[in-house]
Parts: C-alpha cells; structure tokens; sequence
C-alpha cells in the first residue's frame, strides 16, 4: 500500500500522504475507504489511548469517540496537515478530558480490576514459569505507574514519541506548542522516567 | 565537543542516540565523547534502560467487535433522518408528482381563498352547460312545439286565403 499518493487537485498537483487521500474520498462517499482508514489507525489509535488512561474498556471507548468524529467532520475535511496528525489531535484531546473528568475514577478503579488478566494474554506462547511471569508484572506494574504518574502532556509526548515514533514537529502539531516545546516536554518527562526505571537495567 | 548533557537542546543527540535515530556520522562522535564522559555514559545506560522497560509494555490487542460497535454507532447516528422519512419513502418515489400537485392545488386554493376580490369571475362556457330534462317534460315540450307548429300553419293558411 502505497504510503504518499500524488492527487491532482484543483489543476495543482499536490502531494497527499495516503490516509488524506482515503479520507477525502470518505468525503466523496466512498465508505469503503472508511473502513481501510480504520483498518489502518484502529490499533495504534487504541494503544494510544489504553497506555494515556491504562485502561483497555476505556480506551476503546475513547477510540470509538475518535473514529466518530473522524466520521462526522467527512463532509468538512480538507487536507490541511497530517491525517495521523489530526487523528491523534482527536485521540489526545478525548484522553485528556477522560483523564480530568473525576467521573471516570470509579469507572476505571472497577474496570481495572477486570484488566488484571491483561499482560497474562500479552504473554507469548514461550510459557514462562510462573516466577517468570511475576517478576514481568511486577515490571510492567512499575513502567505502568511511572508512566501514569507523568503530567498529562508529558505522558501524552513520550507515548507518541515512543510508540508512535512520531517526529517532534508532528508531535508539537498534535499537542498545539512549539517543537522546542516538545523537546522540553520530552526531556523532562524521561528525566523522571530515568529516575524511576533506571535501575531495571 | 562539547558535553551534550551540559544544554537541553543538545541533550536532544543523547535522546536520539539512545533511541537510535541519529546518524552515523553523529553516533561516532557522541560514542567518542562517552568514552571520556561518566556523565553522558550514565544517561546513556539509563535512557536505554527506560527505553527496553517501555518496550515490555505491550498493548492488549483490540477487541474483535470493535468494529460492530463503531458501525453500529455510525448507522445509528447517520440514519436518523432516514428513519424517520422511512414511512414516507415509498410514497414518495412512486406518488411524489400527485402529492406535489396536490399540495400546489390546495395552495393555490389558500390564495384564491385569501384573495377572493382579486380573482376574475368565474366565467362558465355555455357549452359545457349540460341540463337534464325528465321524460315527461320532454313530452310537454314537443306537444308544445306541435301546437305552435299547427298555429302558425293555420295563421299563414288564413293570411292567403284573405290575400285572394
């Protein structure tokens, strides 16, 4: 699949990255190219949100809300920046508001408890022994919480930063600051994660 | 060079190291300067270290019905409208023109309605009159006729016989 398309648009030939081109025939009507869109973005969108709120039940809710609008905006799109740009603007922004509404505390702390069979199912089929797979919790428990315990946007840059592998002039368009911003952010927020997690060397 | 972790900005080539996205040419100089720098060689180490504890936080994969949900949710918002023009909808394709009319007619009427004393009077062509008579006064009818007729037959007899 190609990654950059060349489109002809209006008698000017402009280069579109391939998601803008899906998205503007979703525009069209085609909703088949919805469905390639979602094809491509379901799991990164979702990884997104479950390691910004650490909860997957929440996580694919916010990432439904995320296609939605992707959905809904169809008729006014036009290719301004990035689709993965404006896609994780979308993601971020629910994630964040998730993470302020003091609503969902309840919600997540009974959900959570569900989700401790999470990394039993991320395990792969070597079958570790089961001190193997404590320890590997224990790991995870700690990246877990020194990930949630990073201020939102910080949080918010090193996921992108790290999962994504987003450049920082993408991050800083999703974020709305400057890429030096971003720079900071991220240098502070693994500044703390340093501290935090070095010793796991 | 000079020790990247001494300014931010150039801490970004220790970021970049340990992420592995510098270049070559940049690698071996930093890789140089570590050799002599405890502190860069600690950040190093221990930026890698955050780097591989991240790496073991892997996502659960997505949930088979996410899409369902999603398009379930997509038709029902979308189709709104639709459901609600459902009942209407064949009657609309196959009597759409009738209903048109009949909706300019009684239109219309309301503006004949509304304004009576501007509207022309009605004139009623004499030739679409159609009257319709019993049988018994159709046979008074021609038994009057036959009366004048025999009348005038006998007033234009006299008038000749009185000329000669």
């Amino acid at each position: 699949m190609p990654e950059r398309v060349k489109t002809d648009m209006g008698g000017a030939t402009a280069a579109l990255d391939y998601d803008a081109e899906l998205m503007l025939r979703v525009k069209e009507g085609d909703g088949a190219s919805f469905g390639l869109l979602l094809e491509r973005h379901r799991s990164p969108v979702v990884h997104f949100l479950y390691r910004m709120v650490q909860n997957q039940a929440v996580a694919e809710e916010l990432a439904q809300e995320v296609f939605l609008r992707v959905y809904r905006s169809r008729s006014s799109y036009e290719p301004t920046a990035k689709f993965t740009t404006w896609l994780f603007r979308i993601a971020t922004h629910l994630a964040l508001n998730s993470l302020r509404d003091r609503k969902n505390e309840r919600l997540q702390e009974r959900l959570d408890n569900d989700s401790s069979d999470l990394p039993a199912r991320q395990v792969s089929d070597r079958r570790p022994s089961v001190e193997q797979k404590m320890v590997y919790q224990a790991r995870l428990e700690e990246v877990r919480q020194a990930v949630a315990a990073l201020p939102e946007k910080q949080r918010a840059a090193v996921l992108m930063h790290k999962y994504e592998e987003m450049e920082y002039s993408q991050i800083a368009r999703v974020l709305r600051c400057s890429e030096s911003a971003v720079k900071s952010l991220l240098f502070r927020a693994y500044e703390t994660l340093r501290a935090r997690l070095a010793h796991m060397a | 060079m000079k020790c990247p972790i001494e300014t931010r900005e150039n801490a970004e080539l220790l970021l970049a190291y340990c992420t592995r996205k510098l270049d070559a040419e940049s690698t071996a100089i930093l890789e140089r300067h570590m050799e002599i720098c405890p502190a860069c060689r600690e950040f190093s180490s221990g930026q890698r270290a955050v780097w591989e504890a991240l790496d073991a936080w892997e996502a659960a994969p997505v949930t088979l019905d996410f899409d369902r949900r999603l398009y379930r949710r997509i038709d029902r918002e979308v189709s709104w409208w639709q459901l609600l023009m459902r009942p209407f909808r064949p009657v609309l394709v196959r009597q759409g023109l009738p209903i048109v009319a009949a909706a300019c007619l009684v239109v219309m009427a309301g503006v004949l309605l509304q304004h009576p004393a501007s509207a022309p009077p009605a004139v009623q062509p004499q030739s679409a009159q159609v009257d319709t008579f019993e049988p018994d006064q159709v046979e008074h009818a021609l038994d009057a006729m036959h009366m004048l007729g025999e009348f005038s037959y006998r007033v234009r007899g006299d008038a000749a016989d009185s000329k000669m």
